[in-house]
């Protein structure tokens, strides 16, 4: 009889540890969530959008898999448990892409914000240069109120870059350099047109 | 017997586990099995719709796709802490199948919507490049006010701002900044044009006295002079004919008659010369003294001081001529007209007290002009 009951045990005991032996690795879950969140802290949505996106899929795709695995019998989570290191590895590549990327275009906006500003002074040094003959004076008024707006612009810029702002100083003083390489070809060409050496 | 009692306890034991064998496969063939397929479908589907910038482009259906995403997921998990026998994933079905649905418009739509900005920014950025051209072909010498410059300025850095970011395909930052700059840039193109517009109502006087400029010159076979302010032209006749065509330089606010003495405007009407000043009588070179107030011009100004559109302190101006000092490139007269030194020497030849000038805004119409 005593048999029996132990023979019985072992058999609900076999069934138990066979439906239930894989525990769900949340731990696992919840770092790569958090690496992923410090990602997007590390403006990786701006920086570096694809990847950031790519990584998030495969997040979504191991939790569906544990999820899916949660809704059987018989629990093994090995796999996932190996794939969500992985999400970590990848969630972590992904916040140093977007450092690594903001650092390129951090020095990318600096280089430009100091290269217009000496397109801007040259533009400056030019202007009272410009004949007051027909071709030339009569656009000096115009010339310095577009001359006002890049410097506007540039301000502008230099404070999304105080900021930290990089991308969008970035777009704003590309736009503003190229008005003053505009502006500065057309005096330019006015002063040869003139005669006048600059 | 012993033999017997071992069988009996190997049969109990195989059928014990052939019991448990089928009750666990009773369980799992007639359990619900979750809709792990359109959970994937519905996964792919949105991370497609992220590549095709959905969460940009087509913004609340991805929103949408995502939460019943989310809801579809919390659900199954939700029906998982049920015992496996009385699990029901018709929700998370549903959810699934609605979020890989939305998904899937959401994507199309981006899609789309990406093709159609591009077009669009492409037209507008033309569109107000060109609107950018008329302004500095049309209204570089207009007297428009410091803000309407500093709004077109402001414009025209918009649209350079909206083509860095098209070029880079960040087409919604695109379709903002190039609003901003339509605004600026057609708002004071149309205030321009609505002035112009405005100042060309006179334009039938100036027709009709110029024509009788020219009638005159014919008939009497004398030099005439025409002054075509928009186009900055001394136009001078003889016999009917124009031999000499100059660039001339006015007062700063030339757009409209003459008022009142200092607004720096370039009178309107048909005058005649009536003293010539050699060098040692102006400080301009040579000039050309005209009957301005004439009698017409009196009446006006006496006119809109009754009408109190001029203070009563208010005085007629004088001392208009065309003179010498000129080529400059700017307006910059008191209501002068300014020739170079060279142009003023050759009509200070010709013409003689009495030779009649016409100040007209436009030899030709708006229409024509805007052509």
């Amino acid at each position: 009889m005593k048999n029996k009951v132990l023979m019985g045990l072992a058999v609900i005991a076999m069934v138990a540890v066979l439906s239930s032996c894989g525990k769900k690795p949340q731990a696992e879950i919840d770092a790569a969530n958090a690496a992923i969140e410090a990602a997007k802290t590390a403006e990786a949505a701006v920086y570096v959008p694809a990847e950031l996106a790519a990584v998030q899929d495969s997040l979504n795709a191991v939790v569906a898999d544990i999820t899916a695995k949660e809704s059987k019998l018989f629990k093994n989570f090995k796999g996932e448990t190996a794939k969500l290191a992985n999400v970590l590895t990848l969630a972590n590549t992904v916040a140093a892409n977007a450092g690594t990327k903001k650092e390129e275009v951090k020095a990318e906006a600096a280089n430009l914000l100091t290269g217009i500003k000496t397109v801007i002074e040259e533009n400056v040094k030019l202007i009272p240069k410009l004949p007051r003959g027909k071709e030339g004076a009569a656009v000096i008024e115009q010339i310095k109120a577009e001359v006002a707006t890049v410097d506007a612009a540039v301000v502008e810029a230099q404070g999304l870059f105080d900021k930290g702002s990089f991308m969008d100083a970035l777009n704003k003083v590309k736009a503003a350099k190229e008005k003053a390489e505009g502006l500065n070809a057309e005096v330019k060409e006015v002063l040869t047109k003139a005669r006048i050496k600059f | 017997m012993r033999i017997k009692k071992v069988w009996k306890r190997v049969i109990i034991f195989t059928v014990i586990l052939v019991l448990i064998f089928l009750a666990v496969v009773l369980l799992v063939r007639f359990t619900p099995q979750p809709p792990k397929e359109k959970v994937a479908y519905a996964r792919i589907a949105l991370s497609e719709a992220t590549s095709n910038k959905a969460d940009t482009y087509s913004k609340n259906l991805y929103r949408e796709a995502k939460a019943f995403y989310d809801s579809a997921m919390i659900n199954w998990q939700e029906e998982n802490r049920h015992f496996i026998y009385f699990r029901n994933y018709e929700k998370v079905a549903g959810f699934a199948e609605l979020s890989a649905r939305k998904a899937e418009q959401a994507a199309k739509i981006s899609k789309n919507n990406v093709t159609d900005l591009h077009i669009y920014l492409k037209q507008k950025i033309d569109n107000l490049n060109n609107i950018a051209d008329q302004i500095d072909k049309r209204f570089t010498s207009y007297p428009l006010s410091a803000e309407v410059w500093k709004r077109i300025s402001k414009g025209k850095m918009l649209l350079k701002e909206s083509e860095v970011a098209y070029r880079k395909g960040q087409y919604a930052e695109a379709k903002i900044k190039i609003a901003d700059s339509e605004l600026l840039l057609t708002e004071s193109y149309e205030k321009a044009t609505n002035h112009l517009k405005e100042y060309f109502n006179s334009y039938p006087d100036w027709k009709k006295w110029a024509d009788r400029t020219i009638r005159e010159s014919r008939q009497n076979q004398s030099y005439s002079i025409i002054i075509d302010k928009y186009s900055r032209k001394c136009l001078v006749y003889l016999g009917g004919i124009k031999k000499y065509e100059y660039h001339v330089e006015l007062g700063k606010n030339w757009v409209g008659d003459k008022r009142v003495k200092g607004d720096k405007a370039t009178p309107e009407g048909m005058y005649k010369i009536v003293k010539k000043f050699g060098s040692n009588k102006t400080k301009y070179h040579k000039a050309l003294l005209i009957d301005y107030p004439n009698e017409t011009d009196k009446e006006e100004f006496k006119e809109e001081i009754a009408r109190g559109t001029l203070p009563r302190t208010a005085k007629i101006g004088n001392l208009i001529e065309i003179h010498g000092d000129g080529g400059r490139g700017i307006d910059w007269t008191e209501g002068c007209i300014a020739l170079t030194d060279s142009e003023i020497d050759i009509v200070f030849k010709i013409v003689k007290e009495g030779t009649p000038v016409t100040i007209i805004g436009s030899m030709v119409n708006l229409d024509q002009l805007l052509d």
